[in-house]
């Protein structure tokens, strides 16, 4: 009877334990330490900032702005397709009619 | 050995081994809050909708970064992350994780931008495939979702996350939220190429008085940040995003950080809405933006 009691503890032990391992493998317990979180990433160190001039402007325009379509004739360093250094752009430009949008102007709860 | 009937040893045994796990996952699940709640059913490719901060002292920003902006934060901790949730008038609206800098490495403390998807390891594919590199492969939150961590062609980090609970509908933020990001690139172009690839986006090029080429990156009929060149003037750039948080005073906003240990990397000064913009550095250095906007600077409503 002892024996027998001591099998059935040892089998419900050995389930218990992997359910354990299972569960914490689900939930990121393990020898890597993967707990927490993976949203933090330094920057290298050693790099400046600035010198933005005056016509380095980085925000968006209130809505309408004009495309820059100077020298869209390969003048001022534009190419026929908006592309700067007389190259074709890499990224495909918004059709040429459209005007640059802004961002949201509804307020919350309105 | 205990006398118990059979089925009450097994009872005990898998209270215990309930209870265990139920314990250690408790601890391993990092219960990071629902973007938007109650859930929106909106979804906005390509729009910014997290940033969270890397820092070696949380106790140190939070007082920073609540003294400005009046966040205030909800703390959790799970294992090794040591994560403040900064929230705003009542919602999450960004993160800070404390990480320690190993003794003897310098590393930069910085922001990281999340920009919303809809199916991550698509996206996560496609960005692969264009140059990107995986810094921190898919992982699912609970309410969260699921997020990864890549660095673009030129290096630049970025996230993308699926938000379980939706995007945020498209308001103006108020003075406090985040507003805008803008993209700091070697190749401007080639950089929203690129993000049009993950996105959608469109892009347009907008004249500027400098050489430099500034694109607006938008979606829905809402710009939802610009790639820029890189400054001239110094080898030592690198590329990186740059978020901007919404201020009243650009000009007495970063007057306040200076006071409280910060600095000024870029004066305020006139951007192309009208308004003032300046770049400044928390007391740990990490870059952020702060950006005026009145009401009357949206001009055209374009829904």
């Amino acid at each position: 009877m002892n024996t027998l009691r001591r099998r059935v503890l040892a089998t419900a032990l050995a389930a218990a334990t992997l359910t354990m391992l299972f569960a914490c493998a689900v939930t990121g317990v393990g020898v890597e330490g993967s707990v927490g979180y993976d949203g933090g990433y330094y920057e290298p160190y050693g790099y400046d900032y600035g010198g933005w001039g005056g016509g380095y402007l980085v925000g968006p325009g209130r809505g309408g702005e004009h495309r820059d379509d100077h020298g869209r004739d390969g003048r001022d360093g534009h190419d026929a397709r908006g592309g700067h250094g007389g190259r074709t752009p890499a990224y495909h430009p918004a059709p040429a009619g459209r005007s640059a949008p802004s961002i949201p102007g509804r307020s919350r709860g309105r | 050995m205990l006398r118990l009937p059979r089925l009450s040893q097994s009872i005990l045994i898998s209270v215990l081994v309930f209870g265990s796990c139920t314990s250690m996952a408790g601890a391993a699940d990092f219960e990071l809050p629902a973007l938007n709640t109650p859930p929106s059913t909106e979804h906005h490719l390509g729009k910014m909708v997290w940033a969270d901060l890397v820092t070696p002292d949380l106790a140190a920003a939070e007082k920073f970064y609540g003294a400005l902006f009046g966040w205030t934060f909800r703390h959790i901790r799970a294992g090794s992350s040591d994560y403040a949730v900064a929230m705003f008038d009542g919602r999450p609206i960004g993160g800070m994780m404390q990480k320690a800098i190993p003794t003897g490495e310098r590393h930069q403390s910085a922001w990281l931008t999340f920009m919303a998807v809809g199916d991550v390891d698509g996206v996560k594919r496609t960005a692969t495939a264009h140059g990107a590199k995986v810094l921190s492969d898919s992982r699912s939150y609970p309410m969260r979702g699921r997020q990864c961590v890549l660095s673009d062609p030129e290096g630049a980090v970025f996230a993308i996350l699926a938000s379980s609970s939706g995007d945020s509908p498209d308001y103006l933020p108020v003075s406090g939220e985040w507003i805008w990001s803008s993209l700091h690139a070697k190749d401007a172009g080639a950089e929203a190429a690129f993000y049009q690839e993950l996105f959608g986006y469109d892009v347009f090029d907008l004249p500027s008085d400098d050489d430099s080429e500034h694109l607006i990156l938008s979606n829905d009929n809402y710009a939802r940040a610009s790639a820029n060149s890189l400054a001239s003037g110094s080898a030592r750039r690198h590329p990186h995003w740059l978020n901007f948080v919404r201020v009243d005073h650009a000009a007495e906003t970063a007057a306040k950080v200076i006071a409280m240990g910060g600095r000024v990397l870029v004066e305020p000064r006139v951007d192309r809405h009208g308004g003032m913009v300046a770049v400044v550095a928390d007391p740990a250095g990490a870059p952020f933006g702060l950006m005026e906007w009145t009401e009357s600077d949206t001009k055209v409503e374009p829904k």
